[in-house]
C-alpha cells in the first residue's frame, strides 16, 4: 500500500516536473487565494486573456519556427511593420480588409526572407532574424517618421475591441482559433509532422526524403504571416500604428516559448505548451498588478522567472544526460 | 586561375577592410570635414565604449556562448559606480564598479555551468533574463531618475580626465582601449586559458574529451565580458557625464553586430579580438559618416540593420 502510494507520487512527480510551466502557473494561483483581490473575478480573467492574445498569437507562430530547430527573433518589429502598413493604407482610402491583407501579407515577406537566409543560406537562425529584426524597425521608423499614426476607420477598431455577447473578448476567440488551426497544422499534416522531424534531425530527415528546405522555409513564412496577424490585431486594438511597440516582445515571447517546454534543440513542443508558456508571463505581470508591486521590481520577477525556468529545464537535460 | 580571380578572393577574405576603404574615400571627398581634427576626436571618443564591450563579447562569442545581459551590465554599474562617488570617494566608486562588472559576469557563468548550458540558446536566454534583472536593479535604486554628475560634491578628477582628457592626439578613453587591447591580445593568443577559449568553442563534447578545463573557460569569458562591460560603461558615463539607468540599453545588440561584422564566427572557435576592432570601426565610421553625409537617422537604422544582415550572410557564404 505505501509502496503503491510512493510509486503513484512519482508518477505525479515525474509529469509535474516535465510541465515546470503547469507548476508555476498552480503555485501563482494558490497564492493568490490567500489575498483579498479581485484576481477571481470572471472581468479580470477574460481581461487577462484579451491582454495576452497578441503574444499568444504570436507565440504560436515562433512555435512552428522553433519545432524546426529555428527561432525568430523579428517578430517585434514584424508586428510594428504590419500594423503601421495597415493603418496607413486604411487611412490612403483602402478598403479595410484589403488594408488588412496587406499587413498580413507583409509580415509573410519578412518570413519569406528570413526563410531564405536560416534555411537556403544556411546561417545562425537568432542572429539573422536578429538583424533582420533591426532592419524592419528601422524601416517602420522610416515609414511613420516615428509618430503613432491612428487610424480614421472607427469600423477597424472595433474588430479587436469587440466582446461576443458582450463578455467574451474577439481577441481570445481569435487567439483560440488561430490555436487550434495551428495544432491541427502540426497534429494532422505532413507539414506538421515534417516539422517535428526536421527539428529533431535535419540530416535525417534529409535522407529520409522529406523535402527539407521547402518544409522549413514555409514554417518561416507561416510564423511571419502569424506574427502580422497578431500586429494587424494590435494595431485594431489600439487604433494606432507605431514603431515604439514591440521592443522586448520577440525575447518575451521566444523565451515564454521555451518556459512552456518548447525546446530550442527542435522536434519537441506544440502549441499547448506555448500557450502555457506565454500565460506563466501574463499571469505573472496581473498577479503582481494586483498585489501592487512596483513596475521595476516587477521586471526583476519576472527575469528571476524566466531565469528560474529556463536554468530547471537545461539542469533536467544535463541530469539525463549524465544518467545516459 | 587568372588574377582577376585572385584580386576577388583578397577582397572577399578582406572585405571588411575594403568596405572601411570605401567608406573613408567617399566620406571625404563629399564632405571634406570628415577629415578635420575634430571630427577625429569625435571619432575616438565615440568609439570608446562599443569598443570596450565589444572587446569582451568578442571572448564570449569565441567561446561558442553569448551574453546578451551587457547591457544591464553597464546601466548597473554606471549607476552604483555614479552613487557611489560622493559617499565613498572617487577611487573607491571606480573599483568597486569595475569589480561589480566583473562579479555579475561571474554570476552569469555560475548560472550556466549549474544548469550544465551547453548551447548558445541556453545561453542566449538565461543572459536575457539576468539582463533584464540587473536594468530593473539599476532603475529601482535610482527610482528611474537620472545622476548628474555635476550634482556631485567630492572631486571626479579620474572621471573628468576618463571623459575627456588627452594624451598628445590620443584621448584617454582611446589609451584605455589601447591598453585592453594588448593584454587581450596577448591573452588569446599566448596563454593556455586563452587558447582553451577557442578549442572550448571548436567543439565542445572534444574539448572536455581532451581535456581542456571548458568550465574554467566559461568562468573567464564571462568574467571577461562583465569586466570589460563595466570599463566601457565607466568610459561612456565619463564622456556625458550623466548615467542614466537605461544608458546600456541596445549595447549588447550592437557589440554583437561589430564582434560579428568584424569576422568572427558565431559558431565558436574562430576568431580575434583585432577582427573585432575592425568592426567596431566599421559600425562607428558608418554612423559618423552617415551623420556627416546628413542621411535622416531612421534610414540609418535601416543601413546598420541591413549592413549586420550583409555582413552575416557573407560570413557565411564563405563557410559554405
Amino acid at each position: 500500500m505505501n509502496n503503491q502510494l510512493g510509486i503513484m507520487g512519482k508518477r505525479v512527480w515525474r509529469l509535474l516536473s516535465k510541465q515546470k510551466a503547469v507548476l508555476a502557473i498552480i503555485a501563482m494561483l494558490i497564492v493568490m487565494l490567500f489575498f483579498d483581490t479581485n484576481f477571481y473575478t470572471s472581468y479580470n480573467i477574460l481581461a487577462m486573456l484579451q491582454d495576452a492574445s497578441v503574444n499568444v498569437i504570436i507565440a504560436f507562430g515562433v512555435t512552428l519556427a522553433v519545432i524546426c530547430a529555428g527561432c525568430d527573433l523579428s517578430v517585434g518589429s514584424v508586428m510594428c511593420l504590419s500594423g503601421i502598413i495597415t493603418v496607413q493604407l486604411i487611412n490612403a482610402g483602402v478598403n479595410m480588409w484589403l488594408a488588412m491583407l496587406a499587413g498580413v501579407a507583409s509580415g509573410a515577406v519578412v518570413g519569406f526572407i528570413n526563410g531564405f537566409f536560416v534555411v537556403k543560406q544556411r546561417t545562425e537562425a537568432f542572429i539573422i532574424t536578429l538583424g533582420m529584426g533591426m532592419l524592419m524597425k528601422g524601416v517602420c521608423q522610416h515609414l511613420t517618421d516615428a509618430h503613432p499614426i491612428s487610424s480614421k476607420n472607427l469600423d477597424f477598431m472595433k474588430l479587436a475591441n469587440g466582446k461576443l455577447f458582450g463578455t467574451i473578448p474577439n481577441l481570445a476567440i481569435v487567439m483560440l482559433a488561430v490555436g487550434i488551426l495551428v495544432y491541427c497544422l502540426l497534429r494532422y499534416t505532413s507539414f506538421g509532422r515534417n516539422c517535428y522531424a526536421i527539428g529533431g534531425d535535419y540530416d535525417v530527415a534529409k535522407y529520409s526524403g522529406i523535402s527539407v528546405v521547402r518544409t522549413k522555409w514555409l514554417a518561416f513564412v507561416l510564423c511571419g504571416t502569424i506574427t502580422a496577424f497578431a500586429g494587424v490585431l494590435l494595431s485594431s486594438k489600439l487604433n494606432t500604428g507605431s514603431s515604439i511597440y514591440g521592443d522586448e516582445t520577440a525575447l518575451m515571447v521566444n523565451c515564454g516559448v521555451v518556459v512552456g517546454g518548447t525546446s530550442f534543440a527542435g522536434g519537441i513542443g506544440g502549441i499547448p505548451q506555448s500557450f502555457v508558456g506565454i500565460m506563466v508571463l501574463q499571469l505573472l505581470t496581473n498577479c503582481m498588478n494586483m498585489l501592487g508591486v512596483t513596475p521595476y521590481l516587477q521586471v526583476v520577477c519576472q527575469g528571476i522567472v524566466i531565469v528560474t525556468i529556463i536554468w530547471l529545464d537545461c539542469f533536467g537535460r544535463k541530469r539525463k544526460r549524465e544518467a545516459v | 586561375m587568372t588574377r582577376r580571380f585572385d584580386l576577388k578572393k583578397i577582397m572577399m577574405d578582406n572585405l571588411v577592410l575594403v568596405v572601411i576603404f570605401l567608406l573613408v574615400i567617399i566620406t571625404a571627398i563629399v564632405e571634406p570635414n570628415f577629415m578635420s581634427e575634430a571630427n577625429m576626436t569625435n571619432l575616438m571618443r565615440q568609439f570608446g565604449p562599443l569598443s570596450l564591450v565589444s572587446l569582451g563579447m568578442t571572448f564570449v562569442i569565441i567561446g561558442g556562448f553569448i551574453d546578451l545581459s551587457v547591457a544591464g551590465i553597464i546601466s548597473l554599474v554606471a549607476v552604483v559606480t555614479v552613487a557611489l562617488i560622493d559617499p565613498l570617494g572617487q577611487v573607491n566608486a571606480l573599483l568597486i564598479g569595475v569589480a561589480l562588472g566583473a562579479g555579475l559576469g561571474l554570476i552569469n557563468s555560475i548560472l550556466l555551468l549549474t544548469c550544465g548550458a551547453m548551447t548558445q540558446a541556453e545561453a542566449l536566454f538565461i543572459t536575457f533574463g539576468m539582463s533584464s534583472v540587473y536594468s530593473a536593479l539599476a532603475l529601482i535604486i535610482t527610482d528611474g531618475a537620472t545622476l548628474h554628475m555635476t550634482w556631485l560634491t567630492t572631486p571626479q578628477t579620474i572621471f573628468e580626465t576618463i571623459g575627456s582628457g588627452t594624451v598628445g592626439v590620443l584621448s584617454v578613453s582611446f589609451i584605455i582601449f589601447l591598453v585592453c587591447l594588448a593584454i587581450l591580445y596577448v591573452f588569446q593568443g599566448e596563454t593556455h586559458a586563452g587558447r582553451s577559449i577557442s578549442y572550448t568553442g571548436g567543439n565542445k563534447v572534444a574539448a572536455i574529451l581532451s581535456g581542456i578545463p571548458v568550465k574554467r573557460s566559461m568562468v573567464i569569458i564571462y568574467t571577461i565580458s562583465g569586466f570589460m562591460a563595466a570599463v566601457g560603461s565607466v568610459v561612456l558615463f565619463s564622456r556625458v557625464t550623466t548615467a542614466a539607468p537605461i544608458i546600456g540599453r541596445g549595447f549588447e545588440t550592437n557589440a554583437i553586430l561589430s564582434v560579428v561584422v568584424g569576422g568572427t564566427s558565431l559558431k565558436g572557435g574562430k576568431g580575434s579580438v583585432l577582427r573585432t576592432v575592425l568592426g567596431v570601426l566599421l559600425v562607428t565610421l558608418l554612423s559618423n559618416c552617415m551623420n556627416l553625409l546628413g542621411v535622416p537617422p531612421y534610414m540609418q537604422v535601416v543601413l546598420r540593420g541591413a549592413v549586420l544582415v550583409l555582413a552575416i550572410w557573407l560570413d557565411n557564404r564563405k563557410e559554405l
